[in-house]
């Protein structure tokens, strides 16, 4: 089956096409869960940011002018969503992993595991700037590219690679006690 | 040890650029959550369904529009270039009419030549001078 280009998907999205918006969500809700993340720290608010994101871009598809530049412009979207989630000081003081854990998720002593690294990771994540999170988290868990990420973020590469480096640098020093961690970074 | 004690964690490979990536995989929530992201998008879907049905309704009405629009604008011009073709075609017509019969040559001579005139070309006795030929032709001979 052929691969529509965001561009595509963008203008048939625009008259109300359910397949073509639903893979503009399966393509970037990763990334926008991670720019929110980023910005707000929190699971459960960063996926309200993020959901909550798509359907303002489902709003106002009309005000993107580049429909090529989709991702930009979703980006920028999730980060202000999340910005203004902070200002309304109505973050729920909810930061677990979801309830669906319990039925389907891995078994308890795994998922205690998982909660406590995941607990010392945004701790880590916690001590960078907002653009070095939400570059090492595109880069190194989404998968961009630098170029991907330079073009929508809209900053040169060489600032992207810059910060980049320092994220990691900064995350190996919280996480070097972590022996296993240590091997990966 | 402390280590010992550790949980397990996934590393990925190393980046082709300049270092290895960090490990960030437990920092996504469908890490150990199968189905996660399959229910994020079910939710967005669920929740875009009203203002895709709207940009739906929208996209039918515009087409709608313009069509009904066009055959609106089309017919009033129609009218008006039919009018305008028979008004310059009637007026083509009338002036073909009232034009009058072209003049041959000869009739021109037989008309505004005297016959005394003719006769002297004719038999070449016309005078040399022009002054003379015209008064001659003209009937002002002495």
């Amino acid at each position: 089956m052929k691969e529509h280009s965001d561009a595509e998907l963008v203008i048939q999205a625009r008259t109300g096409d359910g397949e073509s918006f639903g893979e503009l969500v399966r393509r970037y809700q990763r990334p926008a869960y991670s720019v929110a993340l980023s910005v707000i720290g929190k699971h459960q608010d960063a996926e309200d940011a993020a959901q909550e994101s798509f359907m303002v871009a489902l709003e106002r598809l009309e005000e993107c002018r580049n429909p090529a530049r989709f991702a930009g412009w979703l980006m920028a979207i999730v980060r202000n969503r999340s910005r203004n989630l902070i200002r309304r000081e109505s973050l729920r003081r909810v930061d677990e992993i979801p309830a669906s854990a319990s039925s389907s998720g891995p078994r308890p002593d795994r998922a205690a595991d998982i909660s406590a690294l995941r607990g010392r990771l945004k701790e880590a994540l916690s001590t960078l700037s907002e653009v070095q999170r939400e570059i090492v988290l595109l880069h190194d868990l989404e998968g961009w590219k630098h170029a991907e990420i330079a073009e929508r973020l809209g900053m040169p590469s060489g600032t992207v690679r810059s910060h980049l480096h320092f994220a990691r640098k900064a995350l190996r020093v919280q996480l070097s006690e972590w022996k296993d961690y240590g091997k990966g970074v | 040890m402390a280590g010992q004690d550790r949980p397990p964690v996934a590393t990925t490979n190393v980046d082709s650029f300049e270092e290895p990536r960090a490990s960030l995989e437990v920092v996504d929530p469908g890490y150990g959550l199968p189905g996660y992201w399959e229910r994020f998008h079910a939710t967005v879907m669920e929740c875009a369904a009203f203002e895709l049905a709207r940009r739906r309704k929208l996209a039918r009405e515009s087409v709608a529009a313009v069509l009904s629009g066009w055959s609106r604008s089309l017919i009033p011009v129609a009218v008006a270039a039919a009018a305008v073709a028979a008004i310059l075609v009637g007026g083509e017509v009338r002036h073909a009419a009232d034009a009058s019969p072209p003049l041959a040559l000869e009739d021109i001579l037989a008309n505004e030549v005297g016959d005394g005139a003719l006769q002297a070309v004719m038999s070449g006795q016309a005078p040399a001078s022009p002054v003379a030929f015209m008064a001659l032709v003209e009937g002002n001979v002495p």
